[in-house]
């Protein structure tokens, strides 16, 4: 996950009254979560890319009219994602988000974390595949809180759904996929 | 074994992602142009035209919209009223210049009038007014429409959008690239003058209207986004359709926008005739 400098208030500022090289920082600070945020939501590279550009673009010409004291992130999110969903309607087709393992991860690797180590290679890979066979509501939850590490109003701004019904749709995804897992451990 | 939620965080290191795209920004200041009103965060001085540019690294679909937007430039440019649209396209795409000889436009690529132009379904006058809750307004002076579609959530905004699309009528030009003349799109929401003047960038104009006592907006200049706050608050996304000029309206809490290659007259006369 991408750090929330504490100098966003800064940049947007200098940004707002027309200082190229803040609006660029801001672009450059968040475009990984963004573009990442658009792939979950297009389930396609190429258009995770054009609809991260306009949504800076559009953030851009409407950042004057960002809430001073806002949290930014969740602000360009919602934008980039608006354009993400707005792509997949406007295409009428939607990629399936089909989420793979780095290849040549292995424990030990790049310092993963202690529950890393705890989990087998192929039960990891089972898990994403057992995540990949949900259902797309299903997919896109888990993806954007876990995946993505979004918080709720981030995942909220993604998959443009209230706040409230992420952690119940979060909930329900979550139990679906579990059933799954001991239904597979137990065949 | 850890627990799901566990495991769950755990995946997210060993997730492949895409590469991330390297975006800069790119902000030549925009030229003014005198007359009609520029949104106003151009006009206070702090605009810098299309901000964002993708790295020289120009992908497919970009280049592929890169084509497009030549093949539409020739075609547009083919209609007088179009000409100063691309005028000012040439200015910012240079490449545009650069076709020594315009070939013929293309035909209407395939598929049905909603198709091309995203509407929704195919529907009559009737069905749409028994699905919607607002009046559906028709312009007198155009008459019956040729053609009426239907968009409901999720790819319409939350309490739906009709479209009215009327082919042909006499004096106005029917696009050779939609094969529509006028297009009536109606859904319930507000605009807010401010956000919705952010979004009609550097070379569009936007200038105060009144239709038949409403407050309205006329839109000049190339394609642009639209956006507006729908009945239930969140904001609905959209495009402009026929690259043309447009009338926007709220007619009673009915967003009313009037597409087409109209004059501002002409596009007035047809919102005051609903």
């Amino acid at each position: 996950m991408e750090g929330r400098p504490a100098d966003d208030p800064d940049l947007i500022t200098r940004a707002q009254r027309g200082d190229k090289a803040a609006y660029e920082e801001i672009v450059q600070r968040y475009q990984q979560i963004a573009f990442r945020t658009a792939y979950v939501v297009t389930g396609s590279a190429a258009d995770a890319e054009d609809a991260a550009q306009e949504g800076f673009m559009k953030a851009f010409r409407a950042l004057d009219r960002f809430r001073a004291g806002a949290d930014l992130r969740p602000w360009l999110l919602r934008i980039v994602a608006n354009e993400a969903r707005n792509r997949v309607r406007s295409s009428g087709r939607r990629h399936q988000l089909e989420l793979r393992l780095t290849e040549g991860f292995r424990p030990g690797d790049a310092a993963p974390s202690p529950e890393a180590v705890a989990v087998a290679a192929d039960e990891r890979r089972r898990l994403l595949e057992t995540i990949n066979a949900l259902s797309e509501d299903d997919r896109l939850v888990i993806a954007s809180r876990y995946f993505l590490d979004l918080s709720g109003e981030e995942t909220a701004a993604a998959l443009g759904i209230p706040e409230g019904t992420v952690k119940s749709r979060l909930s329900r995804a979550l139990a679906r996929l579990r059933a799954r897992v001991e239904e597979a451990a137990s065949a | 074994m850890p627990d799901l939620e566990q495991q769950l965080t755990a995946l997210a290191a060993e997730i492949e992602w895409p590469p991330t795209p390297r975006l800069h920004v790119s902000m030549p200041l925009p030229a003014r142009r005198p007359g009609a009103r520029r949104a106003s965060f151009w006009s206070e001085g702090r605009g810098w035209g299309f901000p964002i540019r993708l790295s020289p690294r120009l992908s497919r679909p970009l280049a592929i919209a890169a084509a497009a937007l030549v093949i539409v430039a020739i075609a547009l440019a083919a209609y007088p009223p179009s000409r100063d649209a691309i005028a000012r396209w040439v200015n910012l795409h240079t490449t545009i210049q650069r076709v020594p000889n315009p070939p013929t436009p293309s035909p209407l690529p395939s598929g049905s009038t909603g198709e091309r132009l995203h509407l929704g379904s195919p529907t009559t006058l009737g069905a749409a007014q028994q699905k919607v809750t607002w009046k559906i307004a028709v312009p007198s002076t155009l008459g019956q429409p040729d053609e009426v579609y239907l968009k409901e959530p999720p790819s319409g905004p939350s309490q739906d959008e009709v479209a009215l699309v009327y082919t042909g009528r006499a004096g106005i030009p029917t696009s050779r690239l939609t094969g529509v003349s006028v297009l009536v799109m109606e859904a319930r929401g507000k605009f807010d003058e401010i956000f919705f003047q952010k979004t009609i960038g550097s070379e569009g104009t936007i200038e105060e209207v009144n239709v038949g006592g409403h407050a309205g907006y006329w839109i000049t200049g190339p394609p642009h986004d639209f956006f507006f706050t729908q009945a239930d608050g969140t904001r609905y996304f959209d495009t402009l359709r026929l690259a043309g000029n447009t009338l926007i309206f709220d007619d009673n809490g009915t967003l009313v926008r009037i597409e087409g290659d109209l004059t501002r007259d002409q596009a007035i006369q047809l919102g005051a005739s609903l």
